[in-house]
């Protein structure tokens, strides 16, 4: 059964992508995270809690102070290593939906799916997820002054859907359309990102804030490599994990269409 | 009454097999919906678990 292929692999890519984003992970990413949360007030725990309504951290005391957190070091990996994987693994099935259900568009038919076209999605996916938001909101480190939550999730999934809807317009419509389509990558940014007023950290001391926008600086690039390395191993994954789902549900075709017509 | 067994026929071998385009989105609906309780979910718990995930990831976080 289809479904239960594309999971069962998706599972595997998740999985794969995951372990590699950890490590890449906590040897640029999180030493930044780690050393914005110094500048958080000693009161807090390292891991600041969050409020539901959209905060910035570093404001006293709050609400949900009691809530779980995972300690620091191993328990923190591990939960980052988990949430990357169930991470991976929900693009891991967007992308491999898309690339079975475009498989004809862009192969003729062939099962000929190589490690160029797991390159190609691995950079499709990147622009989606990672660069369209990015360009409008660079990924933040905490105790950064931002625009309320809603909006930046808001902006975040409106960029994801333009991009993809664009380059879904790009590589597989017919012109003129795939140059209309195509012009949808450049909405979001002409509507422009949700956006504090003022100074990042303006809410912190000045020697604070000085040291916290240039980790914010270095933040942008490690989420960038971060995440070139998990749509590298998604795209070259998913390719192979889709010549077997295809080899496998071409095998099955035959049987269905004979069950359909009984 | 033959249209009424004809349509019953038909659910039996569809229950069979389900619609690949059906499998398709059900897989692309689960993907959105695992993405979005990894990356956007406010609650306190899956955010504090998720927290570096969501920083690397550059998802909105607080």
């Amino acid at each position: 059964m289809l479904f239960r292929q594309i999971v069962f692999y998706a599972l595997l890519m998740g999985l794969l992508a995951g372990a590699v984003v950890t490590i890449v992970q906590t040897v640029q990413v999180v030493p930044i995270i780690l050393s914005a949360e110094t500048y958080e007030g000693a009161e807090e725990p390292a891991l600041a809690p969050f409020k539901a309504e959209g905060h910035t951290h570093g404001g006293g005391e709050s609400e949900d102070a009691d809530a779980w957190a995972p300690a620091d070091g191993m328990e923190r990996t591990l939960f980052t290593f988990i949430s990357n994987t169930i991470t991976a693994m929900g693009f891991a099935l967007l992308v491999l939906v898309a690339m079975f259900a475009t498989r004809n568009l862009t192969n003729s038919g062939n099962n000929d799916f190589n490690w160029r076209h797991g390159l190609i999605w691995g950079a499709a996916g990147y622009a989606v997820f990672w660069l369209a938001p990015a360009i409008g909101m660079p990924p933040e480190i905490p105790l950064a002054t931002t625009a309320p939550l809603e909006d930046r999730q808001l902006w975040w999934g409106f960029a994801a859907i333009c991009t993809a809807a664009g380059l879904a317009g790009l590589a597989f419509a017919k012109s003129p359309w795939r140059w209309v389509l195509a012009l949808l990558v450049l909405v979001p940014h002409i509507v422009g990102a949700p956006h504090h007023e003022g100074a990042l950290f303006a809410e912190q001391p000045p020697e604070a804030a000085a040291a916290l926008e240039a980790l914010a600086q270095q933040f942008v690039g490690a989420s960038a490599i971060a995440n070139a390395s998990l749509w590298i191993v998604l795209g070259l994954v998913g390719v192979w994990a889709l010549r077997r789902i295809v080899v496998s549900t071409d095998r099955s075709t035959d049987d269905e269409a004979f069950s359909s017509r009984v | 009454m033959q249209n009424h067994s004809s349509t019953v026929r038909q659910d039996v071998t569809r229950t069979h097999s389900v619609a690949k385009p059906l499998q398709l989105v059900s897989a692309f609906v689960l993907g959105g919906v695992i993405v979005y309780a990894a990356g956007f979910l406010n609650t306190a718990a899956v955010h504090n678990a998720a927290h570096d995930t969501r920083h690397s990831q550059g998802f909105p976080c607080h």
